[in-house]
């Protein structure tokens, strides 16, 4: 199915890189433990790196977020305001402001030095799932349960949201945010792209909730994790399902997938505490290793080096090298 | 005092007095003055209407308490005359809580305060109650003592001192502690009462409850409570009953049926009659039989708590005129027996069978079963029934179906009596056999009716009558069928058959074509093409010719498929047969279909020419005609990866990010200057900013333009044409990103100015009408000059150039023809570029005319108007190579003609100028203004305007850029311009 498909999309570009990684892809991804980060009470439900990957950032259900240096292992620090756990959190790329949501239904704008709250946005009504940045920072978009996605403005001094998208029919479990797009995956199997610029919603239906969504880095493609213990490729030009990635388990955790930075392999964690590699292209399972004792909540690829991030349910992340 | 004053003696002058009151008259007249109101609050002092001060406290209290300080009256102190309470002492209420509450208090109350019987189980009246009731029991019960105990040895113990007392307050057995009364006077009055009634009750043995309310004084018809009634008559039996049945423990059986629980007890007291002794009184019985209640008139005061209401009415056949005790025992234990005898009899004859029957001891057969299993037989099902219901037709057509085909007879060499015959049959087979009874008793005598009745033709009428019987059978199976079973196809009794390994029969397939839907329209081809062919063609289809024969739904189809593709030249609308199937089945079933009819046709031809077993060879080879049940799996199989395609289905919706978003992600709004969705008051911004959307329209319209361009241009100017129109599509991108009127926007309060107009308008108005007529005059110069440029250059230049709007319109309205090729040009579209270097060159605010009268229009016209001239100029160009062959020549030209416009427009502008005011509204948008509905609508045609304009400047810079090398002066002049610019950006 996939060979016959015309080589514009990832799948082509990714052949390529492939054909040029593929004598040292396997041994250079991150299988070896380099730091165990300790701290968190309870489970950790988000590790993401920063905009260059030299530091770290994990939240959890102890309510806090944790700045790490994942490199050298340090603990650098805490911030603590949020009302109940912690369920994302992402950085600006200046490393200047932070943003976390969790189940207080709030959104937490930080400053990252002083660890003071600079704003809280209210508003969803239901628990936050996912939040992020746009480009400038300027605006932050958060996803809930309550349906909708929110975009908050960080220049003004108002609370109220800017944009307020509730075409979504169920949960939205993650968002994604291109400079001219805003996607959201959500529990109603849809993976739906608002392209600011043309003022089209394009809504891709997968026919499984999808539990967390994730931009290949070229941009092209969109890595949507399934409920149904799969991870599916799709085309953003097109919508068309590039590929199937299965194996794993994924049934009942908001868990997250990502891709290397090279777009050569994805990386899921399981509910078992694995974490699969998969070829990008033949979907095969390229490596597979027992990560965490329990549900790897979440992954994050260093955006140069090979190295990668896990947190899990057992309330420890991990770093990992080649 | 005053009045103690009268009452002394007083000796001497007194003197403090005398000085008392002036010094109150003083104080007094002070306070008047209001002397005293200087002083503090705390200072101040109350005095009367004399001056006198009487210190009260807050209110009255203070010095003045009592009268005037003493504890005496006004009318003096004097010892109330004694009255005895004796006569009255009845009066003397006994206070209770109750005299302090309110009703609804009260009512509340009412079950709080008094001993609740409810909770008295071991109280004494509980007590009472149980002992008395246990008596009773007793009686009933084998003692060691045979017969009935006299109630007299039974005597209870002497009661304790507490229950003499009580008993002495009035209180009784049975009765609860409760002081439900209200008055103590209605207990006395009440005792009075009773010691009379009981006297009464003495000579009287049993007076009647009933006469009860007679024999009340008028006086006493305040009724005790009934809630004193009711508790002490729901004073629960407390009674240790041994456990005779075999029930659970707590168990009742008769719980909410009484009676029933009577009549059991009488049917023990039967067997213990039997038994042992026939002294049993009934009267006891009954009255144990009612233990499960307090027994009525036991412990209550005879006559007046007994009222109607205690007693359940369904009791009253055993009334108290029977308490006498042993002596009418008999006669109505008789009574009651004679009442019951012979269901007694039965029973215990029941009883004996079911003993027989061997009933587990305990057990036994109940005599009236309330669950009674009624069985019936199923219904016979007749013979000849047929598990498939026919409906009614509205005739009889359908029974007519199954009458054996008439042999097939010619029709009659008459046409005429053809043509009749036929019509008969079809009008009898569609209105039934009434009509050709009717239409043969009316044509009785007409010998051309005759078929009818046997005669000439008979024959062919019949089969006729009985094919349209068939045909209409047919329709009507359809109709019913389709509207029997829309969607029920998928298990027919075939395909049932053919999962149970049935040999499928062997039907007719002309009867079975009813399987399909068939929508009305099909319907009416079907009948159609059936009267254009032999009906019974296809019940003649070799057998040979049935390749889906395992499969008869199938088959049937294939048929029907054989039927439309050879039948009639009215094809029905398409292959309708299986409207069940998927899409992608059918057609591949069609496909099937189509292969096995060629091949049919094939062993047809080949039957004809050698008669070969060649129709057999598609059966041999092709396996996809052979098993339905395969192709299901593999239709299953398909519609699976159907499914699979389904997902990810991608869907588009309009989508509108709010502008702040557009803002904050640093792109413009796609819908801005749209109205927006909600009435939510939108900043003015959003409505200024107006580029992309005119960008947009204008693009397409350029491509097409260009594109119409291209053939009618020369070789040599083709490629330039084609780099102008890129370019300028290029350019139009570009300035999509410049913020200038965001800036703008942002910066210059337009609507302020839209105000200012509004008042300078009128005053601008009349120097208007001047500044017209002499701009018209210019115009006409320049006109002239053009003229001759044009005839220079070998152009015809239209005689005169729409200077209002309304000609502007034109003008518009004519640019699709200048674009078509012929060179029939305004001059306004073609000196746009040369005016605006005027502009560019010498002021900003002085507007070219046509670039004005284009600025009326809507934004979107603008735009295409500018582009279009912006193209006819480069076409001028591509015609002016043609005639002057070399681009230099040509740029002189230009720059000739552009210069003179420029002293032209400098001149214009220069009067313009010294007429303009300082504000932001330029000459042009003035010029504008009293074509200009002054409607709100303006602030937005401005913003367009101005967008326009930027745009065509920016487009002047593009094209100035491409000429600039070769003209040095240009380029200065750019630099002027720029710097121009910058200052009127500044003052904006």
């Amino acid at each position: 199915m996939l060979k016959t498909k015309p080589a514009h999309s990832l799948a082509g570009l990714a052949r390529q890189k492939k054909k040029r990684r593929s004598k040292m892809s396997s041994s250079e991804l991150p299988r070896k433990e380099a730091n165990v980060l300790k701290g968190h009470e309870g489970a950790v439900l988000a590790a993401r790196f920063n905009s260059d990957g030299n530091y770290c950032l994990s939240c959890g259900k102890d309510r806090t977020i944790r700045l790490w240096n994942p490199h050298r292992g340090i603990h650098i620090k805490t911030y603590k305001s949020h009302g109940r756990e912690v369920r994302d959190v992402h950085v600006t790329p200046d490393n200047s402001k932070l943003c976390s949501c969790g189940g207080d239904r709030q959104i937490f704008y930080w400053d990252v030095s002083t660890g003071r709250v600079i704003r809280k946005f209210r508003g969803h009504d239901g628990e936050v799932n996912a939040v992020k940045f746009n480009e400038y920072a300027s605006v932050v978009v958060s996803a809930g349960y309550d349906r909708s996605l929110r975009a908050w403005d960080c220049r003004s001094h108002s609370t109220e949201p800017i944009q307020i998208i509730d075409s979504f029919l169920d949960t939205v479990m993650s968002v994604c945010l291109t400079k001219t797009e805003i996607i959201g995956g959500s529990v109603d199997g849809t993976v739906r792209s608002f392209d600011i610029r043309i003022g089209r919603e394009i809504s891709d239906d997968l026919g499984q909730p999808v539990n967390c969504i994730s931009m290949s880095n070229d941009g092209n493609c969109i890595l949507a994790s399934c409920l149904d213990s799969s991870i599916r490729l799709l085309d953003r030009s097109t919508g068309e399902l590039l590929q199937e990635y299965k194996g794993h388990a994924c049934k009942s955790y908001k868990m997250d997938c990502c891709l290397t930075n090279s777009d050569a392999h994805v990386i899921g964690g399981s509910e078992d505490g694995s974490i699969f590699f998969w070829d990008l292209v033949d979907a095969s399972v390229v490596s597979k290793f027992r990560a965490h004792s329990s549900v790897v909540t979440s992954v994050s690829y260093h955006p140069k080096d090979n190295c990668m991030i896990t947190s899990s349910v057992d309330g420890s992340v991990r770093v990992w090298k080649t | 005092m005053d009045s103690d004053e009268e009452d002394y003696v007083f000796f001497g002058t007194p003197i403090e007095r005398e000085e008392e009151i002036t010094n109150r008259r003083k104080k007094a007249a002070a306070e008047a003055s209001g002397n005293l109101r200087a002083l503090p609050p705390w200072k101040q002092e109350v005095r009367d209407e004399e001056g006198r001060r009487r210190f009260h406290g807050a209110f009255t209290g203070g010095f003045s308490a009592g009268y005037f300080n003493t504890v005496g009256t006004k009318e003096g102190w004097a010892p109330q005359s004694f009255t005895s309470s004796r006569k009255n002492r009845a009066e003397v209420k006994q206070q209770s809580i109750f005299n302090f509450l309110d009703e609804d208090e009260k009512a509340e109350l009412e079950g709080t305060l008094g001993t609740s019987s409810q909770f008295d189980t071991f109280g004494f009246t509980a007590a009472e109650h149980a002992r008395k009731q246990a008596d009773k029991e007793q009686k009933q019960r084998p003692s060691a003592i045979p017969g009935p105990v006299p109630d007299e040895l039974v005597l209870p113990a002497s009661e304790s001192i507490g229950v003499k007392l009580l008993l002495k307050m009035g209180w009784r057995h049975g009765r609860a502690i409760n002081d439900s009364r209200a008055s103590s006077l209605y207990d006395a009055r009440r005792e009075a009462r009773k010691a009379l009634l009981a006297f009464a009750s003495e000579d009287a043995k049993a007076p009647c409850p009933a006469d009860e309310p007679v024999e009340e004084p008028e006086s006493f018809t305040v009724q005790p409570s009934d809630d004193d009634t009711r508790s002490s008559q729901s004073l629960p039996a407390f009674v240790c009953n041994p456990k005779q049945d075999l029930h659970g423990l707590g168990y009742d059986p008769f719980k909410h049926a009484p009676e029933f629980r009577e009549k059991k007890r009488l049917h023990l007291l039967n067997d213990k009659q039997r038994r042992d002794r026939k002294t049993m009184s009934i009267k006891d019985s009954l009255f144990g039989s009612k233990s499960g209640k307090a027994a009525p008139g036991f412990g209550i005061g005879a006559l007046e708590e007994y009222d109607a209401e205690d007693e359940d009415v369904y009791a009253a056949g055993y009334d108290f005129e029977e308490t006498c005790i042993e002596d009418d025992e008999e006669p109505s234990r008789l009574g009651i027996e004679s009442k019951q005898p012979s269901r007694l009899t039965i029973e215990s004859k029941q009883k004996v069978v079911a003993r027989d029957q061997g009933v587990l001891p305990g057990f036994k057969v109940a005599s009236v079963s309330d669950y009674q299993l009624e069985r019936f037989d199923p219904p016979v099902i007749p013979k000849d029934f047929v598990p498939h219901h026919k409906f009614p037709g509205p005739l009889e057509t359908l029974k007519k179906l199954d009458v054996p085909s008439p042999p097939e007879v010619p029709p009659p060499d008459d046409s005429n009596l053809k043509l009749l015959i036929e019509g008969v049959a079809k009008l009898v087979a569609r209105c039934g056999k009434l009509f050709e009874d009717l239409s043969r008793k009316k044509n009785q005598s007409n010998p051309l009716f005759s078929f009818l009745s046997g005669g000439n033709g008979h024959d062919y009428y019949e089969r006729r009558l009985w094919e349209e019987h068939q045909k209409f059978g047919d329709q009507a199976n359809l109709l019913l069928d389709g509207k029997l079973s829309p969607s029920m196809q998928k298990m027919t009794a075939e395909s049932r058959g053919k999962l149970l390994g049935e040999k499928p029969l062997e039907r007719s397939s002309r009867e079975t074509t009813s399987s399909s839907v068939a929508s009305g329209e099909f319907q009416l081809q079907f009948n159609l093409s059936d009267t254009f062919k032999k009906p019974d063609s296809f019940s003649k289809l070799p057998e040979v010719a049935k390749p889906f024969k395992d499969d008869p739904a199938k088959q049937e189809r294939f048929e029907q498929f054989l039927k439309e593709k050879y039948e009639g030249g009215l094809r029905s609308t398409g292959y309708t047969a299986a409207s069940n199937m998927s899409e992608a089945a059918r057609a591949r079933e069609k496909l099937d279909f189509e292969a096995a009819a060629e091949a049919i046709e094939k062993g047809k031809r080949g039957k004809e020419s050698m008669v070969s077993t060649q129709p057999l060879d598609f059966l041999a080879s092709g396996m996809q005609f052979t098993s339905g049940g395969l192709e299901q799996v593999e239709n299953a199989h398909a519609e699976d990866l159907v499914m699979k395609k389904m997902y990810p289905r991608r869907e588009e919706f309009q989508w509108r990010p709010s502008p702040v978003l557009c803002k904050r992600f640093d792109l413009i709004d796609p819908f801005m200057g749209k109205p927006p969705p909600a009435p939510r008051v939108r900043s003015k911004i959003d409505s200024l900013l107006f580029i992309p959307d005119s960008v947009k329209v204008a693009k397409p319209e350029e491509v097409a333009i260009t594109n119409r361009d291209i053939p009618a241009a020369q070789t040599g100017a083709q490629m330039t044409n084609e780099d102008v129109a890129e370019q300028e599509i290029e350019i139009v991108a570009e300035n999509v990103e410049r913020p200038v009127d965001l800036y703008k926007a942002i910066f210059s309060d337009d609507s302020d100015d839209d105000v200012e107009d509004l008042n300078t308008k009128k005053a601008q108005d009349r120097e208007k009408k001047t500044e017209v007529a002499t701009t018209a005059l210019n115009r006409l110069i320049a006109g002239d000059f053009l003229e001759s440029l044009g005839k220079e250059l070998g152009f015809e230049v239209p005689p005169d150039t729409p200077y209002s709007t309304n000609k502007a319109n034109d003008l518009r309205m004519e640019t699709p023809n200048s674009d078509s090729g012929n060179a029939k040009l305004s001059t306004g579209t073609y000196l746009n570029p040369g005016n605006e270097t005027a502009q560019d060159g010498d002021s900003q605010k002085s507007k070219s005319i046509p670039v004005r009268s284009g600025g009326y229009n809507s934004g979107k016209h603008t735009v295409g108007l500018l582009n279009v001239s912006g193209k006819v100029n480069e076409d001028k160009f591509a015609q002016e190579d043609k005639k002057v062959k070399s681009p230099s020549s040509r740029r002189r030209n230009w720059s000739s003609s552009s210069s003179s416009e420029d002293e032209r427009s400098r001149k214009h502008s220069k009067r313009h100028r010294y007429r303009s005011s300082d504000s932001y509204s330029d000459p042009s948008s003035d010029d504008r203004e009293h074509y200009r509905s002054r409607s709100k609508g303006k602030r937005e045609r401005s913003s367009r305007e101005k967008s326009s304009r930027s745009r065509k400047h920016s487009k002047h810079h593009k094209h100035r850029s491409r000429d600039s090398p070769s003209r040095s002066h240009r380029g200065s002049e750019r630099g002027h311009s720029e710097a121009r610019k910058e200052k009127r950006k500044r003052r904006d």
